[in-house]
């Protein structure tokens, strides 16, 4: 169904793209989207007085709205608003956190495997399949049940399985790029390695992993979320909106609006994330 | 290629060592005492006490010294005797392959299903950039992954079980009962490999052997099919080894969500009973299927791209 | 090329799908699940199966009258002999005769037989369960009656027998080693398939002694998550469905298709408390604790029904140990400071109370099993620290509790307790508060009195005696409140409104199947 010509604004519309420079509209609307969401979750937090752990019995799953509560109730009668910003908060920083720990080693290991090969690409390699290879799940309920309730271990064991992602693409990537010509015009030019590695592969790999590193957030904090449906996860009444989405999902049939809240929240973060990581240049 | 079965081979073999010795010491080193978990997998909380528990204790050999227990579990495992449930007392072996049956059907349907969707939506988005399809995909590929799983089931239960009807809303039995599982996990696995496919096919749009290709004279199709999948396939395949985690991850959700007796389920229930030859045959089942499929995948990858056979 | 590689994969996939269901070809091929509007039975509740042995499962088979107990419970929360015909004591109360009916076949064919009774009590007795509790000495078969000695007189006898531990089951249910293959029982369904952990499959026994089933089929599926089970309900894929959440319940009651039925039952959630705490000690401590508990509001917004703030243990059901003389246990925060500072604790900068440089802070244990028990702790919380007492609740396995009595770790936890696992509440009660308290019950609690009661209670046969005795001891727990009781529990059920004769049995102990028939 494709018709001859049809693809003729492919190299010409890239080749538009890479002049117009770093803000395209998507870019942009990425920007749109998440400084409102980081003042949200940090500014926020500071401007409301109302403690998302106040409970009110007789302000029950009050929809969003009402002159007390602008954002409504949730099922102790506590604030949304509240909940939503300290929740988005803590969120927020821990899927950064968990990422970047994710993000680091696992590049820079997947460079290192595609660049030196060898034994020590198949050493890495090995050790990415078996890390993989142990359930996740398994790795993660095990590091809670050691220090139940708490951070650390939590994000901890996501950050474990979750580098493995960024080591693999980071290698294929790489191992492309090397056998590309411009990398061996440049070494046959006679520029070091390091040269190589950093005006080279690291713009290369720039797109992908920052898509990847868009969805790794959004992976921990889903992550979060599924734990919590299972029942292991967070303390209560800890504001978390992983967890605020599975406390809330019972009453779907009375409050909708309470439960797409914090999952819209999550939507708009990856959401930008995706944005202004743009296209692949 | 025969380096790389034997590679993997290799690396098999260590999984399984090195995963069954890691659940043995990841379980024991965990605090708390297995024998009152175990009492409570089998009796449940209301009948359970310290004294139930001891007679647990005593018939498991479980006060016996660590040494020990590690060489005679490791010995089985030599013999590939995964023993004996301890909650349920019916050999390990039974019912990992009836419950890793249901988690490969789940899993394949809906490995199946995201490959047919997933690089397919992708391609053409990568295709056309900036289009409005692009941009719709892009939202919708968002929304499915910023949104748990279990909200996800949950969502699709309410709809095409309970408001259509279409479908049966829970249990196992028939291919009815596959298909929201199913449809649930690849939506999510879609969403991602879509998008790393319209990268991907996007950055081949803008490859020199691409653009030649349409100076050669051939037609868009050809283009496309002979040039552009095939590349842009690398990443993606690639990808598909990772999705396996993921897959692996959200069978658990959606097994216990829609009343699924498969593997996921049952590695959760069995950490929490302290059942440890159930967690080291169920961990075991998940790693060495793991590796299966990504040795498929590195053989996928390795006809796909020749440069890598070098490397390899 | 790559349409070669893709069809090669499709089919390893293949492959593998198929590997794996070689295993699973009984399950998979076999009859779709649920399907709504059929004749079959499709029944949905929470309870797995964890094995087959009667201690572990016996009580789904029983609730699915697929497997009998010699005695069992009726309307009037009375023991009323099943598969028995009645009982008789010896004088001393050390020889119980109890006859059985002659009349029982097994679903194999086999009639029922005193030794096989006997053979069955005696393996009940021996392995885990509850009838190791009474002081039972010797189990033996004479003529068509079983004769059981006791090395003390205890009048709950019949009770322990009503236990779903102790059900009758064919010798041809058992292998060499003794251990449990099949179900074989005595009930008005057979069962045809078990596919653990979560199906079974039963069907009508035509030589039941007790009539016939008039539903021929039944499907029971074990599904974990309340959500699934209420849409089930709500999709017609369970016709029958158990345990639903408070939230489901109001959902349901406005679908026409459904009919709600709910019971209280005897199962209270309460405070267990450490008494060996400087925070619990004192008798005042463990008053103001209560007396700052909002139990409506709790039973308000965790189970939709402010009727079950516990007034005290027992709810107004049990009718021979709920008192209703007795002072409401009530809600009083700005008592419940006063009591505290009486007996020394003094708030802190951040509102904290303390004492002897000790701060009130104190882990809760709760599990998650039960979905409304962490909801109650997150209300709990944020009551107490109104009066300066900080929570930290620690959601984990329930087994964190029994582990936490016996090494005297534990601070308190918030549980749900059954009081009818043996249909007479004193058996609970016996093992609970009796001296040294037990796993779920009180924890370094020592009451003279209480312990006389109890050890007075378990010979007593007289039912006006008893009545007063337990009556007596309920208002002890009340006065010294060794654990806290907070609110009692409902059960609900949703049936399909093509089901008659749907019956909800606060004990737990049948789903009175056999009754149940579709309407014309």
């Amino acid at each position: 169904m494709m018709k001859t010509g049809s693809l003729a604004h492919l190299p010409a519309g890239l080749a538009e793209q890479q002049a117009g420079g770093f803000w395209t509209t998507a870019r942009m609307a990425g920007v749109a989207i998440i400084v409102p969401l980081l003042a949200f979750a940090f500014i926020g937090p500071m401007l409301i007085d109302t403690d998302p752990l106040a409970q009110d019995y007789d302000a029950v799953l009050i929809p969003p709205g009402d002159a007390a509560h602008i954002l409504g109730t949730d099922h102790f009668g506590r604030s949304m608003l509240a909940r939503l910003a300290f929740g988005a908060q803590l969120s927020f920083v821990m899927a950064f956190v968990t990422a970047l720990t994710a993000a680091v080693p696992g590049i820079l290991l997947g460079i290192l495997a595609a660049a030196r090969g060898g034994l020590i690409e198949r050493g890495l390699v090995a050790l990415s399949d078996i890390v993989l290879a142990l359930p996740g799940l398994l790795l993660v309920l095990l590091l809670l049940a050691f220090a139940p309730g708490q951070f650390g271990p939590l994000y901890l064991g996501l950050a474990l399985y979750l580098w493995v992602e960024f080591f693999r693409v980071a290698r294929i990537e790489t191992a492309r790029v090397m056998t590309s010509p411009s990398v061996e015009a440049t070494r046959l030019l006679g520029f070091g390695r390091f040269y190589i590695v950093t005006r080279i592969i690291f713009p290369a790999l720039a797109g992908p992993m920052i898509t990847l590193f868009a969805f790794a957030t959004g992976s921990a904090i889903i992550a979060v979320s599924t734990l919590s449906a299972i029942h292991v996860g967070l303390r209560p009444p800890t504001p978390e909106l992983g967890a605020m989405i599975v406390e809330l999902m019972p009453y779907y049939s009375e409050a909708p609006l309470q439960i797409m809240m914090p999952a819209a929240a999550i939507f708009l973060l990856v959401l930008a994330l995706q944005l202004l990581a743009g296209r692949k240049s | 290629m025969k380096g790389l079965i034997a590679t993997r081979l290799m690396q098999l073999v260590a999984v399984i060592l090195i995963v069954g010795t890691l659940s043995f010491a990841l379980m024991y080193f965990l605090p708390g005492d297995p024998a009152l978990r175990i009492a409570a997998g089998r009796y449940g909380p209301d009948m359970m006490d310290n004294a139930i528990s001891d007679m647990v204790r005593a018939e498991l050999g479980l006060d016996q010294p660590i040494l020990v227990r590690f060489l005679s579990w490791m010995g089985d495992l030599v013999r590939f005797d995964l023993g004996h449930s301890l909650v349920t007392g019916a050999p390990v072996i039974h019912e990992i392959g009836l419950q890793l049956g249901y988690t490969l059907w789940l899993a394949v349907t809906a490995f199946v299903l995201s490959l047919v969707i997933g690089p397919v939506a992708g391609a053409i988005a990568g295709l056309f950039p900036g289009s409005v399809y692009d941009r719709v995909m892009l939202l919708v590929a968002v929304g499915l992954r910023a949104v748990p799983p279990f909200v996800l089931a949950i969502l699709f239960m309410m709809v095409f079980g309970v408001t259509l009807r279409w479908l049966p809303t829970a249990g196992f039995g028939g291919w009815e009962n596959l298909v929201l599982p199913s449809f649930t996990l690849a939506l999510g696995l879609a969403a991602m490999s879509s998008r790393v496919m319209r990268d991907a096919m996007m950055g081949v749009a803008s490859a020199p052997y691409f653009i030649h290709a349409r100076y050669k004279g051939l037609s868009d199709r050809a283009v496309v099919m002979r040039h552009g999948v095939r590349n842009a396939s690398l990443p993606v395949v690639t990808y598909l080894g990772l999705q396996m985690v993921y897959l692996v991850e959200g069978v658990v959700v959606v097994e216990s969500i829609f009343a699924f007796p498969g593997i996921g389920h049952a590695l959760v229930h069995a950490i929490i009973a302290r059942d440890v030859p159930m967690v080291q045959g169920t961990a075991l089942a998940m790693g060495g299927l793991f590796v299966l499929l990504n040795s498929v995948v590195d053989l996928m990858c390795l006809r796909l791209d020749p440069r890598l056979r070098r490397a390899a | 090329m790559t349409r070669a590689l893709l069809a090669r994969f499709y089919t390893l996939a293949g492959i593998l799908a198929v590997a794996g269901a070689v295993e699973t070809t009984g399950g998979i091929t076999g009859v779709a699940m649920a399907g709504a509007n059929d004749d079959v039975l499709d029944i949905a509740s929470p309870l797995e199966i964890s094995g087959l042995d009667p201690a572990k499962s016996g009580y789904l088979f029983s609730r699915m009258q697929a497997a009998e107990t010699l005695f069992t419970v009726n309307r009037e929360s009375q023991i009323v002999p099943m598969l028995a015909t009645g009982s008789q004591a010896s004088e001393d109360g050390l020889r119980w005769e109890i006859s059985l009916r002659d009349d029982v076949t097994f679903h194999d064919g086999t009639p029922m037989t005193a030794e096989i009774v006997a053979a069955d009590l005696n393996r009940a007795f021996e392995r885990p369960g509850v009838l190791r509790q009474a002081p039972i000495t010797g189990i033996s078969a004479s003529g068509n009656d079983i004769v059981i000695t006791l090395s003390e007189p205890f009048a709950m006898l019949p009770a322990f027998l009503a236990h779903y531990s102790t059900i009758i089951l064919a010798p041809a249910s058992f292998d060499d080693a003794g251990e449990v293959q099949t179900i074989i029982g005595t009930g008005a369904y057979r069962v045809d398939a078990v596919v653990p952990p979560l199906r079974i499959e039963l069907s009508a026994f035509d030589k039941w002694w007790n009539g016939r089933a008039q539903i021929e089929k039944v499907s029971y599926l074990a599904v974990s998550r309340g959500e699934t089970r209420a849409m089930m309900a709500q999709s017609g894929d369970a016709d029958l469905v158990l345990s639903l959440l408070p939230v489901a319940v109001t959902q349901l009651k406005g679908n026409p298709d459904v009919n709600v039925t709910v019971a209280t039952v005897p199962r209270t959630r309460l405070l267990k408390l450490n008494l060996a705490q400087p925070f619990f000690d004192e008798t005042v401590e463990r008053q103001a604790l209560s007396l700052a508990i909002n139990r409506k509001a709790i039973a308000g917004v965790v189970m939709r029904n402010t009727d079950l703030a516990a007034s005290q243990m027992f709810p107004p059901e049990i009718r021979d140990w709920y008192d209703a003389n007795m002072p409401v246990l009530d809600f009083d925060p700005q008592k419940a400071r006063e009591l505290l500072a009486d007996a020394g604790w003094v708030a802190g900068s951040d509102g904290i109370l303390e004492k002897d440089g000790k701060r009130f802070d104190v882990t809760v244990r709760t599990y998650a099993s039960w979905p409304d028990l962490p909801l109650i702790a997150t209300a709990l919380q944020s009551q107490l620290r109104d009066v300066g007492i900080g929570l930290e609740i620690s959601v984990g396995s329930y087994t964190e509790i029994p582990a936490g009595h016996a090494d005297g770790t534990l601070e308190a936890a918030l549980v749900t307790r059954s009081f009818s696992m043996v249909p007479d509440p004193l058996a609970t009660v016996m093992e609970d508060y009796g001296p040294g308290g037990a796993d779920w019950g009180a924890m370094n609690w020592h009451n003279a009195e209480a312990e006389d009661l109890i050890a007075d209670l378990r010979k007593t046969t007289d039912g006006d005696v008893r009545a007063q005795m337990q009556k007596k001891l309920a208002d002890i727990l009340q006065a010294e409140l060794p654990t806290i009781p907070l609110v009692w529990s409902e059960l609900a059920m949703a049936s399909s409104a093509r089901l008659e004769n749907v019956r909800i049995d606060p004990y737990e102990q049948n789903y009175y199947l056999a009754d149940l028939r579709w309407a014309r």
